[in-house]
């Protein structure tokens, strides 16, 4: 599903954030990336979804090189794979129902399809009573539920997250990770860089150590 | 297709009223900046105008030689018709000259006075297209045999042309520093406002937007926000420029003043125009530092 070879990243100040990288990601994996600060999991993670690009090697989307991918198909590739923040980034002036619409209106779906797939999702996420609220009016874990929403709705393959429990309490931060268990159980890839080794080891899931630019562990699927 | 034309134009309202502030102060902006150019511009065409008045009432008087039949006289008038930059020629016969003379001094007895001899020579009196082509007109008639005296308000014609330059300078120095200053003040007022909303551009493209869907509604929005400043901006002018003009007509009759209505529209047309057009170009060139 996601392959990345020999990628090496080299920020245009000189700093060098990913060397010679490998990693192999199947078709409904959940996998951590974990490491301290500045060790480039956010790297890996933007170069998944084409926000960087890698100065070395290559990474793939089943079949697609995102180092081929011309800036037009960017947004295609965006529409497969959802992703979500630790900061959140939902729009401030629209509302929970706007803000989850908003992904689906920039592909062009029906006004019916939109107002459909939104409700369900927001079902889904529980947030089905505060669609009218500003993102202002909702707890922080309340808000990661909406950019869950968001980054779901389109149905992508892959979702990747950037430090998603990183702003919340223990208890939101489950919630949030049961979510994100319930979704790939259902096929749904998800890639996670965290720094919560709580979360890792009771969540008993595929994880991959990032240090200085580097993987220096790798463990399947048992408490790390 | 039709989802997103309507989804841009929805968007792009939508973010116009719930950023009403930032709406507003452009609204502002755009309505302050397309007054001063429109302000300008009226006040280059009246500083133009009355610069124009003033050259139109040099003459050239040319007085014929005395020994020179009237033939002679019409040829001379006609010859100099003819000549570049001769806008229009009128004969005044002597006959003619010492009636009006007579009549100016409140005689009717001054030809009889002086003996029968009519002492006015006959004179042509010439008007250029161009104050500045005056010393070479009259010049070109002084070397024409027949003519006695040519006279053209020397020593005075140069220094009323320096003024009307000088006017004329002032009303376009005047129009290119507000046409700058509004353009400076549109685009940066409309860039402030566009990267006040980086983080939603992020998160327009972060969702699988098209460049071009991120754009059009800040071009919309560029276009209503020069729209709606320019309409107003429009009316202020508008208004105040007729009560102006009423009150020169009224007060200071004398003062030559651009009223012409075809005018007037072209500039509002300048302003709403050139409004609509600042506002677009500067949202476009503002998203387009956030799409990479």
């Amino acid at each position: 599903m996601i392959s990345i070879k020999n990628v090496s990243k080299i920020y245009s100040n000189g700093a060098r954030a990913l060397s010679n990288i490998n990693l192999e990601i199947s078709k409904s994996e959940f996998v951590f990336l974990v490491g301290p600060s500045g060790a480039g999991k956010s790297t890996l993670i933007k170069l998944m979804y084409r926000e960087e690009e890698a100065t070395r090697g290559q990474v793939f989307i089943d079949t697609i090189n995102l180092s081929r991918l011309n800036p037009k198909q960017v947004p295609l590739l965006r529409r497969r794979t959802g992703v979500i923040f630790q900061d959140f980034k939902l729009l401030p002036t629209k509302t929970v129902f706007e803000n989850v619409a908003f992904a689906q209106q920039v592909i062009g779906k029906s006004k019916q399809e939109i107002k459909v797939n939104t409700l369900n999702i927001l079902e889904l996420v529980g947030l089905s009573r505060k669609k009218d609220s500003f993102p202002s009016e909702l707890s922080g874990g309340e808000q990661q539920r909406v950019c869950v929403a968001r980054a779901l709705v389109n149905k992508p393959q892959i979702l990747l997250a950037d430090e998603p429990t990183g702003n919340l309490d223990i208890d939101n931060a489950w919630g949030i990770m049961e979510l994100l268990d319930k979704i790939n159980r259902e096929g749904t890839t998800v890639v996670m860089a965290t720094h919560a080794m709580h979360i890792v080891e009771k969540m008993a899931k595929r994880v991959v150590k990032v240090e200085e630019g580097r993987i220096t562990d790798h463990k399947l699927g048992e408490a790390y | 297709m039709l989802n997103q034309v309507s989804f841009v134009i929805v968007q792009a309202l939508v973010s116009l009223k719930r950023n009403i502030w930032l709406t507003i102060a452009s609204i502002l902006t755009v309505m302050t900046a397309l007054i001063l150019l429109g302000g300008s511009v009226f006040f280059l065409a009246n500083t133009s105008n009355l610069a124009t008045s003033f050259e139109s009432q040099i003459e050239i008087a040319v007085f014929i030689n005395d020994n020179q039949n009237r033939e002679q006289v019409i040829d001379l008038r006609n010859q100099i018709q003819v000549m570049a930059g001769v806008d229009t020629v009128e004969l005044t016969a002597k006959e003619d000259a010492i009636i009006e003379f007579q009549e100016s001094m409140g005689s009717s007895s001054l030809l009889e006075d002086l003996g029968g001899i009519n002492p006015f020579p006959d004179k042509i009196t010439v008007k250029a297209t161009d104050a500045r082509l005056v010393e070479g007109i009259a010049n070109q008639i002084a070397e024409i045999n027949g003519v006695d005296k040519v006279r053209y308000g020397q020593g005075i014609l140069e220094k009323l042309i320096q003024f009307t330059d000088w006017l004329r300078w002032i009303g376009i120095a005047v129009v290119a520093a507000f046409a700058f200053a509004s353009f400076l003040l549109i685009t940066l007022n409309i860039k402030t406002n566009v990267n006040s909303r980086e983080n939603e551009i992020q998160i327009m493209r972060l969702v699988g937007a098209s460049n071009g869907l991120i754009k059009w509604p800040f071009f919309i929005e560029g276009l209503l926000l020069g729209f709606i400043g320019g309409i107003i901006s429009i009316g202020i002018v508008g208004i105040g420029y007729n009560w102006l003009l009423q009150y020169i007509i009224t007060t200071l009759a004398f003062l030559p003043v651009v009223a012409d209505q075809m005018f007037m529209i072209s500039v509002f047309a300048l302003m709403l125009i050139g409004g609509m057009i600042m506002g677009v170009l500067a949202s476009v060139f503002a998203v387009r530092k956030f799409l990479k």
